[in-house]
C-alpha cells in the first residue's frame, strides 16, 4: 500500500494498469511520458520489460512525481501487467502494493470475453492477496472507440461496470493520447480522497 | 499482506544511519531500503549514477520472482540473491515480510563482506520497521486533509 514518509514529507502511490492482451495499457503509459507536464526532473524513465515484439513480459513502470501541495511530495508510480493468459504469476507480482487500478478494455465486439476474463481474473488476483476490489479504487477505460466495430458504452457498462457500486469509466483512444489524462486523474482524485479520508480521523 | 507502517523523522534517521554505516564497513557505493512491492524507502550513497528509484522497483519485481521460482523448486524461499556484473554488483537482502535491502557495489569490492555487513543492517531495518508498526497512529502528525483533492482533475496536465 502507498508509503507515507513523513521525513520527507512524501506519499508514493502505486497504480497498476490492467486488462486484457494488446487492451493498450502499455500505450497509456507511453502517452503519459510523452505528454505530461511536469517540473524539470520530475518524470522518471519509462522502462519497459517487453519480448522482441514489444509485447510486456514483466511490467512497464514509469514514476511521475506530481506537483507539490503544501508541502507534499506526491509520487505515482504507474506499472502495467501483461495482458497475456499465461502470465498470472507476473501480473500477481506486480499487483502487490496496489493503490489503485486503471482497468483498461478493448471496445472491440470479439474482445468483450477477453475483456470480461480478465477482470475476473484481476478479482481472483486481488483476492490472492487477501484484496478485495470492492476496496481498492478503480476506474475502467474503454479503449480503441476509433475502431470501427465497437461496442456500444452501455454494454460494455452491463459487462464490466455492473456491480453495486458503479465506478467512474472513460472512453479513449489511448493511441491519439484521447482519455488517457481523464482516466489517470480521475483515480489520482479517488485516491487522494480515500487517503485524506483514513487520515482524518486520527485527528479528530 | 502486511503494508509499510508511516514513518516518522525519527525512522528515516535511524534507518539511514544503518545504511550509512554498511557504506562505511562494506566500501559498497550505494545502498537502499525498498518496499517488496517497488517503492523507494530511503538511500545512502551514490545516487548521481544510479536510477534508484527505477532500480528499486525493479530489484522488487525480480527479487519477489525468485520466490516464486524458489517456491516452484520446491524451497520454502531465497532469502538474497546476488547479482555479478563487470563493474558493479548487486546484492538483495529480505529484511522482513515488507521490506528489502539493496547494495550497490564495485566488482572489486568482495561480496563476502557485503554479505556479512548486511546481515547486522537487516536486523537493525527490521527492528526500526517493527518499531514503527508499534508505534501510535494517532501520534504522528501528517494531516493529509491539506491536499485539495477537490482540483485534483487537473492533477496531470497534458503538454499542448
Amino acid at each position: 500500500m502507498a508509503i507515507i514518509n513523513q521525513a520527507t514529507r512524501e506519499l508514493q502511490v502505486k497504480i497498476v494498469y490492467y486488462g486484457p492482451a494488446m487492451g493498450g495499457k502499455t500505450t497509456n503509459l507511453v502517452q503519459v511520458h510523452d505528454h505530461v507536464q511536469t517540473g524539470q526532473g520530475n518524470k522518471g524513465k519509462l522502462v519497459s520489460l517487453a519480448t522482441s515484439s514489444d509485447r510486456t513480459l514483466f511490467f512497464d513502470f514509469l514514476p511521475i512525481e506530481a506537483m507539490s501541495i503544501k508541502g507534499f511530495k506526491t509520487k505515482f508510480q504507474l506499472y502495467t501487467v501483461p495482458g497475456q493468459v499465461i502470465y498470472n504469476t507476473t501480473r500477481q507480482l506486480v499487483l502487490r502494493g496496489v493503490d489503485g487500478i486503471v482497468f483498461v478494455a478493448d471496445s472491440q465486439y470479439e474482445k468483450m470475453a477477453e475483456n470480461v476474463e480478465s477482470f475476473q481474473n484481476l478479482q481472483d488476483n486481488l483476492k490472492s492477496l487477501k484484496l478485495d476490489i470492492d476496496d481498492i479504487p478503480y476506474v475502467l477505460q474503454y479503449n480503441k472507440r476509433d475502431l470501427p466495430n465497437v461496442a456500444p458504452v452501455e454494454y460494455m457498462d452491463f459487462l464490466l461496470n455492473n456491480r453495486d457500486i458503479q465506478v467512474p469509466s472513460f472512453t479513449g483512444c489511448a493511441n491519439k493520447c484521447e482519455g488517457v489524462f481523464e482516466t489517470l486523474n480521475m483515480i489520482t482524485r479517488m485516491l487522494l480522497h480515500k487517503f485524506v479520508n483514513q487520515s482524518q480521523p486520527q485527528y479528530a | 499482506m502486511g503494508t509499510l507502517p508511516q514513518l516518522i523523522e525519527e525512522d528515516i534517521t535511524l534507518l539511514d544511519g544503518a545504511l550509512r554505516e554498511l557504506l562505511v564497513k562494506s566500501e559498497a557505493s550505494t545502498a537502499l531500503i525498498a518496499d517488496k512491492g517497488g517503492f523507494l524507502i530511503t538511500s545512502k550513497g551514490n545516487d548521481q549514477d544510479f536510477d534508484l528509484t527505477s532500480i528499486a522497483a525493479l530489484a522488487s519485481g525480480a527479487f519477489m520472482a525468485s520466490q516464486v521460482i524458489a517456491s516452484l523448486a520446491q524451497e520454502t524461499g531465497f532469502n538474497s540473491t546476488y547479482q555479478q556484473g563487470e563493474n558493479f554488483n548487486i546484492y538483495i537482502q529480505c529484511v522482513d515480510e515488507n521490506c528489502l535491502l539493496l547494495v550497490l557495489f564495485p566488482a572489486t569490492v568482495g561480496v563476502g563482506a557485503v554479505k556479512y555487513f548486511a546481515g547486522t543492517t537487516c536486523q537493525k531495518i527490521a527492528a526500526q520497521m517493527l518499531a514503527a508498526e508499534q508505534r501510535d497512529p494517532s501520534s504522528m502528525g501528517l494531516d493529509l486533509s491539506v491536499l485539495n483533492v477537490a482540483d485534483a482533475s487537473g492533477f496531470f496536465k497534458k503538454r499542448d
